[in-house]
């Protein structure tokens, strides 16, 4: 996509993303809130509304994540993210300065088989069939957000650079994906530049920073997947050849090259994980949630079968379906599994405006908690800012559902576009690819009508 | 490729130099405040936190605050389910509910009702209690299939004494009087007659009157009505010459002639919120909850369950063959298993005999009882 500005053009934005300080500094001030939260979980009040663990996290990091972070920025969550800190700052033995010398720790290799994001699908479903209990019970969150850590500690010990991060972390698997359609950048200015530099110092680090932690070579990158926005590579460049650009929406979705079967999974993961969090949380259906609530094992049990049948087989089946429908209309002479593979990134940006127009619900209705929770994070009866007593009230309740339609209509065009394009990059004729686009559009009207079914009622 | 091999200098063999980037000229000084402020962050944020909130907190406040969960028995009931205050010490409850609706009151004879806590909720409530003794904060909604095993206890203990055991339960003399007398509150009882309809409060009011001395000397006598069943004092009515219509028309009336609007009224409250959930707002023991405690009987094994379904104040055939003092022993004591809670630590007797007054009005039409007071 050549379409683009550079926002590194800013001196001012470049001195800052080349400071050393900068990304530890983020990180300390989202650690502090970690903290708080975890605390929170652990000794606060269990009643979610009145705990800081459930608000700031599922509330209000939930909202900027999905609705404003992926969509805008890509993964500048992860360039921020406390989670992985403590263990990257063991490995080099500092937090700001660049420690000279190797990573600290165990050098072992990370098996070739995981690497790719399949651990990342099922550790977020591990997630996501607990999340009835994970979103409403404070200290289940306060384990979930502590184990991650410890998580992250232990592979660094065991693994250099950001491995948990780049195979594990169950939340870096959909900022990842969805980060394909935001409108930010990192990217070289020249790949020529970087194929004739032979020190490679974005990989390897300076004396003044580290090499790509998320074992990422600038130089070959066209997708913002794997990309953490740490700005290493920036601080190394000694060409300058290294740029942070605002860019069309979706525009990696059109890239063909990295396509890839655990990224498309991670697609259909995520779109029926947006459609059975509406229908468990938002639904009429009282039974189910109670089933996911684990009111009895067996029920439980029955449910996450149900939810894991329909993220792994019912909708990537339909999909599969929907593929070889395209594959027919538009005799694409296109292997069936790569035409699968390619058309599920036209999931993405109704996959990413599902998961918004679902956060809207809850973030208008309960989002005024969080000013209540500013002044009592524990549910201890605090009031540190004089806001304790504000009363619950739900934010514009007309508007949610209008702001939900029109998201769900824009996703629909969007993702339909992506699936003409994608045909398009199959397809030898334009007409060739509308027949194409068409049994995929079908399939996400078909999304779409069950979207508005669990908002519209 | 292999990564994150030694670091090369600044100046690399392509020749371009690089420069740290801006606030990165502070050298050592910089990490090790840098440093600080994380220890600042995992180590002295949570000490300072919870050691302001577990130690100096309780320490500066006039008021010392516990904080009580408020789940479903099947999710852990009240926690903390006992609590210990000296006698006189103003104290915060503050209740959360964490999973459903909940209603939560203090007992006995302290007239404190929260009303509902919904989930997510936090109610709070100050109380003194003065005197030593046990108290009893429950729940007053249903809540769950064991929503009556949701209780706890607030033991208020004497301040100069504080190591006395606790205050024994003040002995009940009508249920010492039902062991004296070896009566069984548990057996079942039947009716060998009941009323064709309804008995009227009203109509029995108009035959006591033109009785007048005609009535047998033993039903004019409160404590013995409430020591004996309906049945027996309709017997006692037809022998002495009314028709067995009559005789429970006269029955009805002398089983409320001393129940007056104003306690009745809290009677029905009280029952609407503890006992309404099983034995139905209309008393015909088709209450919510009444499924569930059918349930947990069908649950236990074979001869060995207890459980029951909830009573029916409306079936004469057994309401009619028990006693006042009966019927305030079961509410007191609870029903030995057979699902039936013990509200004796929830209730005062006063509002106990009310409640059984309540039940009366299930059989018996005293819907002009007020009226046919006000006339006599």
């Amino acid at each position: 996509m050549t379409r683009s500005f550079e926002l590194t053009r800013s001196r001012w934005l470049t001195a800052v993303l080349k400071s050393r300080l900068f990304q530890p500094a983020l990180m300390l001030l989202t650690m502090f809130f970690f903290v708080v939260a975890i605390l929170a979980g652990f000794f606060g009040t269990p009643a979610g509304s009145h705990n800081f663990g459930i608000i700031f996290v599922w509330i209000v990091w939930w909202a900027l994540l999905i609705i404003v972070m992926v969509p805008f920025f890509g993964r500048m969550w992860c360039a921020v993210c406390p989670i992985p800190g403590p263990g990257e700052w063991l490995q080099r033995r500092g937090i700001v300065r660049r420690t000279p010398g190797r990573l600290l720790s165990l050098r072992w290799r990370w098996p070739r088989r995981l690497r790719n994001i399949w651990l990342q699908n099922f550790g977020f479903l591990a997630v996501a069939i607990f999340s009835t209990i994970i979103l409403t019970r404070p200290g289940v969150t306060a384990w979930l957000l502590l184990g991650m850590m410890s998580l992250g500690v232990a592979l660094s010990i065991l693994y250099e650079n950001r491995v948990f991060c780049r195979y594990v972390c169950p939340v870096g698997g959909f900022i990842g994906l969805y980060s394909l359609t935001s409108s930010v950048e990192l990217r070289v200015k020249d790949a020529q530049v970087c194929k004739e530099h032979t020190t490679k110092d974005c990989v390897v680090g300076t004396e003044h920073s580290y090499g790509c932690p998320w074992m990422v070579f600038p130089g070959n990158l066209e997708r913002n997947t794997y990309c953490g926005l740490c700005a290493e590579c920036l601080k190394a460049c000694p060409k300058d050849n290294v740029a942070i650009n605002l860019r069309p929406f979706g525009a990696d979705l059109l890239v063909a090259k990295g396509r890839s079967l655990d990224e498309a999974y991670k697609a259909f993961i995520m779109l029926a994980c947006a459609m059975l969090y509406s229908a468990v949380l938002l639904g009429p259906w009282g039974w189910l949630k109670n089933w996911a609530d684990m009111a009895t094992l067996p029920q439980w049990a029955a449910y996450a079968a149900g939810f894991l049948a329909i993220n792994l087989l019912v909708i990537p089946g339909l999909f599969w379906l929907t593929t070889l429908a395209a594959r027919t209309v538009a005799r694409l002479r296109v292997p069936v599994k790569r035409l699968f593979v390619d058309y599920a990134y036209s999931l993405v940006p109704m996959g990413l405006i599902g998961w918004i127009a679902f956060s809207f619900s809850f973030v208008f209705v309960n989002g005024s908690y969080a000013v209540s929770v500013l002044s009592d994070p524990f549910g201890w009866g605090w009031d540190l800012f004089g806001t304790r007593s504000v009363p619950w009230t739900p934010l514009l309740p007309g508007l949610v559902i209008v702001l939900q339609v029109g998201l769900l209509l824009v996703g629909l065009a969007f993702s339909m576009f992506i699936a003409y394009r994608i045909s398009r990059q199959h397809a030898r004729t334009d007409a060739q690819a509308w027949r194409g686009t068409l049994p995929v559009s079908g399939f996400l009207v078909g999304v779409t009508l069950v979207f508005l079914r669990l908002y519209l009622g | 490729m292999k990564l994150m091999s030694k670091p090369r200098p600044a100046n690399t063999a392509s020749g371009e130099g690089q420069r740290p980037g801006l606030l990165d000229r502070a050298g050592p000084r910089r990490e090790l405040a840098v440093w600080v402020v994380l220890v600042l962050i995992l180590v002295v944020l949570p000490v300072t936190i919870l050691g302001y909130q577990f130690v100096l907190r309780p320490r500066l406040s006039e008021v010392r605050v516990i904080d009580i969960v408020a789940a479903a028995p099947e999710a852990g009931g009240f926690q903390p389910d006992a609590v210990r205050v000296p006698a006189g010490e103003r104290v915060r409850l503050r209740f959360s509910a964490p999973d459903v609706t909940h209603g939560i009151a203090i007992g006995p004879g302290l007239g404190l009702d929260l009303g509902h806590v919904d989930p997510g909720q936090v109610k709070e409530i100050d109380v003194t209690l003065d005197r030593p003794g046990r108290y009893v904060f429950y729940c007053n909604s249903w809540c769950s299939p064991n929503h009556w095993r949701m209780r706890g206890t607030i033991e208020v203990y004497d301040p100069q004494n504080p190591d006395a055991p606790p205050v024994s339960q003040v002995s009940d003399p009508t249920l010492e009087s039902l062991a004296a007398r070896g009566i069984d509150i548990d057996a079942p009882r039947e009716a060998g007659a009941v009323p064709a309809e309804r008995p009227s409060v009203g109509r029995g009011a108009a035959l006591v009157e033109r009785l007048g001395k005609k009535l047998p000397t033993l039903l004019t006598d409160p404590e013995w009505r409430r020591t004996h069943s309906p049945v027996e004092a309709w017997a006692s009515l037809v022998k002495a010459g009314l028709s067995e219509a009559e005789a429970w028309d006269a029955v009805a009336y002398l089983w409320v002639v001393d129940v007056d609007a104003e306690r009745l009224q809290t009677a029905r409250a009280l029952y609407a919120k503890n006992c309404a959930a099983c034995h139905g707002q209309a008393g015909n023991g088709e209450g919510p909850g009444a499924d569930a405690l059918t349930a947990q009987g069908a649950g236990q094994q074979g001869d060995m369950s207890t459980i029951q379904d909830p009573g029916s104040f409306t079936d004469p055939s057994t309401m009619l063959a028990g006693s006042s003092d009966i019927y305030y022993a079961k509410l007191r004591r609870g029903g030995m298993g057979t699902g039936m809670p013990s509200f004796g630590p929830i209730f005062t007797p006063e509002e106990t005999w009310a409640l059984v007054d309540y039940l009366w009005t299930f059989v018996f039409d005293a819907e002009n009882q007020s009226d046919v007071k006000a006339e006599n």
